[in-house]
């Protein structure tokens, strides 16, 4: 299977409702960074099989596209149990994030638009990107970080994708995972959303993607998990 | 003039009486009578300037406090954006990925955008006016920029400066001088081609070495017999020095010329000859770039130190220190440690200034509240294929001493198209942020 036909098989797995996002529950959410509930999706391997917890290989970055069909998250195996922490935002508020899930409580999962200035990985390039340990960035100086290139935020996905260093005022908002009968399943989200910016700045590049605008805003009850590798021409390290 | 906090939190607030505070008054030439908005509420912050700090001050201050009247004013009709305009300048980007409208985010975010030209500010009556008439402000934000010092060159003849700015525009003040360089550049069959960098501080501190390395190229791809002489009054090239460096020698070592040291001593721009610190130099074209400074309307409010050229404010509110009703984002201000970018001006504006004006209404300490902020800068070094480098620089805040500092310094020298490909996404996304 090719890249163009693993990126349509992507979309056209995920049955699909029509969008129903509001701006003000979408706002007053992020504004309580409360969990936010979405449509429980499967999550599957390219070939439209339930993906296996373990499957997840440590150190890559894997992508799928929840809670809309076209907002990206990472899938991220850290190779070791992720505890639970707390967030805590500018502002003073937090919330708490749950750590991992899986057999080790190793797979994390993060929304991987840029919380900073909404960059995200597009079928062309990916300026956001996850850095094993063993492979650091050469800006921030380290691995097993989630780094934008654009303008160098750092986020850890150890600690529920906090700010580690660079301009980004918000958290990586975190995608909310659960494990059942060897399954994995996106259930919501925990954090700042940031959606309804994301859909205004990308109105029209998102119609091109996706047909139409509201397409791309409609939410998933499946998604297909691919390596970043399959689904981006060029990664864009720093 | 000396506030304590505590002053600064009872002036600044928006409900605050001006009562006991004296300002200094300053001379006003003839203004017109008229009155462009009605009268404030006393929630009324206005902006002078629409570059990349008053833009970001606009839409930040309406997110953060929406029950402010935000009011912009700016004298160009369309925004140009001055980074990336030396990969424009080589001919890699269109126009129209510099030029961005006012009125979108003017409407999208709820303030006033008032196309006029800024005469004088009265600080004693809170008007700004205007060639179009006056606005009445509760609080002030300028965000001018900066100007040419030709001064600093030709004294007080200023025909000699008219006469450069015409033959040999500078181009670090977005409009026609860009267009013209551009020609220029793309016109320049042979010849020595000198660029003058600025003495720091000044508007974008890797910009004159990037316009070398991109007019380099343009000589390259047009095969002039051209050689480009950059005189710099520092003793070597920063920020970005080993980047700069490699690429000037490893791809136009037989177009550019690098001449340190070479401070400007005398200009005359009719003979094509400058004499320097570092020799004499003949020319047959030329990007002379005379020192910057503030820019006029904060020279005519009374609220540039004559001594440095810039605007002197609290490094943690950019609040001036002449006037406290008045904040200084961008450029035209003195805070220690922080580059005159775009990027910049972005960051400081969004993360200090308008969390410290949040802060002060609400009666809290801005200390507590400011974010410090980073500072990212890409510089395009080659133009086939198109590779670049950057800086990254990301500041804490000292709480002790009241200012921010430098905490990390991120560099990567080695030129790559992967950079190059992400100046356009900074660029992009700084745009979006301003004008989306």
């Amino acid at each position: 299977m090719n890249r163009r036909q693993l990126i349509k098989t992507c979309t056209s797995l995920a049955t699909l409702s029509l969008f129903s996002f509001t701006f003000l529950s979408a706002r007053l959410s992020a504004q309580e960074n409360t969990f936010k509930r979405y449509k429980r999706a499967l999550l599957l391997d390219k070939n439209g099989n339930p993906i296996s917890p373990d499957s997840i290989e440590r150190g890559k970055q894997y992508i799928f596209f929840y809670p809309y069909r076209s907002t990206p998250a990472f899938l991220i195996n850290l190779g070791k149990e992720v505890k639970p922490a707390v967030v805590k935002l500018s502002d003073g508020t937090t919330y708490e994030w749950k750590g991992g899930v899986g057999p080790k409580k190793s797979i994390v999962a993060f929304c991987a638009i840029c919380p900073h200035q909404l960059s995200f990985p597009t079928p062309e390039y990916s300026f956001i990107n996850y850095y094993p340990p063993d492979k650091r960035s050469k800006t921030a100086k380290r691995g097993n970080v989630i780094q934008c290139c654009a303008h160098m935020s750092v986020f850890d996905p150890e600690r529920g994708g906090i700010v580690l260093d660079g301009p980004s005022e918000y958290p990586l908002l975190s995608i909310v995972l659960e494990e059942s009968e060897g399954k994995l399943f996106a259930v919501g989200t925990l954090g700042v959303e940031l959606f309804r910016d994301f859909f205004d700045a990308y109105r029209s590049e998102l119609k091109k993607m996706y047909g139409s605008f509201r397409k791309a805003k409609k939410k998933v009850d499946k998604s297909v998990v691919l390596e970043v590798e399959e689904y981006v021409k060029e990664i864009i390290y720093c | 003039m000396g506030v304590s906090r505590r002053e600064l939190f009872k002036v600044a607030g928006l409900g605050a009486v001006l009562g006991a505070l004296q300002l200094p008054s300053i001379a006003c030439a003839a203004k017109s009578a008229n009155s462009m908005l009605p009268p404030s509420k006393g929630k009324r912050i206005v902006i002078v300037g629409g570059g990349w700090a008053g833009v970001t001050a606009a839409k930040y201050i309406r997110k953060e406090i929406p029950d402010s009247e935000v009011v912009l004013i700016e004298q160009r009709k369309l925004f140009m954006s001055c980074p990336i305009s030396n990969i424009w300048l080589a001919g890699l980007v269109d126009l129209e990925f510099l030029m961005h409208d006012f009125l979108t985010p003017a409407s999208k975010y709820g303030y006033t955008f008032i196309n006029a030209t800024v005469t004088d500010v009265d600080r004693e009556k809170r008007r700004v006016y205007t060639d179009q008439g006056y606005v009445e402000y509760d609080y002030l934000i300028l965000a001018p920029g900066i100007r040419y010092n030709y001064e600093a060159w030709f004294g007080q003849d200023k025909e000699m400066a008219r006469y450069t700015q015409k033959h040999f525009p500078s181009a670090f003040i977005p409009g026609s001088e860009h267009l013209r360089l551009k020609k220029k550049v793309h016109n320049f069959e042979g010849g020595t081609f000198v660029l003058v960098v600025p003495p720091p501080p000044h508007r974008c501190p890797p910009a004159p070495y990037e316009r070398a390395a991109m007019i380099a190229h343009v000589f390259r791809e047009n095969e002039a017999k051209a050689k480009l002489v950059i005189l710099d009054p520092k003793p070597k090239i920063a920020p970005k020095g080993p980047g700069f460096r490699m690429a000037f020698e490893e791809l136009y070592l037989d177009i550019i010329e690098y001449v340190p040291n070479a401070k400007v001593k005398e200009v005359d721009p009719v003979k094509k000859v400058i004499k320097t610190t570092a020799g004499e130099f003949k020319f047959d074209d030329a990007n002379l770039n005379p020192p910057h400074q503030a820019a006029d309307i904060a020279w005519k409010a009374g609220l540039v130190n004559p001594k440095t050229g810039w605007c002197d404010v609290d490094p943690i509110t950019l609040q001036s220190k002449v006037d406290p009703r008045i904040f200084i984002p961008g450029d035209a201000n003195s805070v220690k440690g922080f580059p005159k970018s775009g990027d910049m001006a972005n960051n400081q504006t969004k993360y200090m200034l308008v969390k410290a004006i949040k802060a002060m209404i609400e009666g809290k300490d801005p200390l507590e509240y400011v974010k410090a902020p980073t500072n990212t800068c890409y510089s395009m070094v080659n133009g086939d294929p198109m590779e670049a480098i950057v800086i990254n620089v990301i500041y804490d805040i000292d709480k002790q001493k009241r200012m921010p500092v430098k905490k990390k310094v991120n560099v990567q020298n080695e030129r790559s198209t992967k950079l190059a490909r992400a100046t356009f996404e900074w660029a992009k996304a700084m745009y979006r942020d301003m004008f989306s």
